[in-house]
């Protein structure tokens, strides 16, 4: 019944709250000697498994492609340095990313608020 | 991975930069203290931060940032000449803590800095729970 709406939002949701969680390691151990900043990867992947060529299925004995689920990674930068400590975070990029990142999750709340009302809408009636 | 740890995080930062905010001001508190309960002056003393991950059922999550110790600095302490002062040594030189005050002042104002940017963390992510507990209404 529900379409896949909600799904995507709930995945793009979650990965916004994950990368939270990163930015707020990163501020927090922006001076920890030898800490290298995390980020999360997942819109790559994400378009990577929607724009794949699906297989068509001549028979109805054939299996159905497996649905893979994009999962996002956390991934550790290690190759740069900024400071003698070897602590590569700068926490001007880190709060301007982490600001970006909780817009977007704001614009997603609303979204899925939008979509809900939308099935209020039929389910209620519109007059 | 839960929202609630997110603002652990951040609080972690925060009692982290404020405990060094702390040593930093006992630093300047004892900047001319020549008497210490070990018969010398007064070190400087430094935190030393590591990043903290828990496991939780067997998966590693992130903890925010610990104050793994308290390092004491070695390196020498100031010599000033003072005969009048009662540590003089024979020739008349004081051994002076190894406080740098204006290097204190910088690292206070950096700790200060690194505070508030933990409380930005913090009233983001709060942001986002507010927004995220207004679906459907």
């Amino acid at each position: 019944m529900f379409n896949s709406n909600f799904v995507t939002l709930k995945a793009a949701m979650d990965v916004a709250l994950a990368r939270q969680e990163i930015h707020s390691q990163n501020i927090a151990n922006a001076e920890t000697p030898n800490y290298k900043r995390k980020y999360i990867e997942f819109e790559e992947y994400f378009r990577e498994s929607t724009m794949k060529l699906t297989l068509k299925r001549t028979s109805e004995r054939h299996l159905p492609l497996a649905n893979k689920k994009v999962v996002p990674k956390i991934k550790v930068q290690k190759d740069t340095t900024l400071t003698n400590d070897k602590n590569n975070v700068d926490v001007d990029i880190e709060m301007v990313e982490m600001v970006k990142n909780a817009l977007k999750y704001q614009t997603l709340s609303r979204l899925m608020t939008s979509n809900i009302d939308r099935y209020n809408a039929v389910v209620r009636g519109v007059r | 991975m839960n929202e609630f740890n997110i603002m652990t995080i951040s609080a972690t930062g925060m009692s982290a930069q404020r405990l060094r905010i702390d040593i930093i001001s006992n630093n300047i508190a004892n900047s001319e203290t020549t008497r210490t309960e070990n018969g010398e002056p007064y070190r400087r003393k430094v935190p030393v931060f590591q990043e903290l991950l828990r496991t939780v059922k067997g998966k590693v999550e992130n903890g925010g940032v610990i104050v793994k110790e308290i390092y004491e600095d070695r390196s020498p302490f100031r010599i000033v000449y003072d005969p009048t002062h009662p540590d003089a040594d024979e020739n008349g030189y004081v051994k002076l803590p190894n406080v740098n005050v204006v290097r204190e002042m910088v690292d206070m104002i950096n700790a200060q800095r690194a505070y508030e940017a933990n409380v930005t963390a913090f009233n983001t992510t709060k942001a986002m729970i507010t927004s995220a507990l207004q679906i459907g209404r």
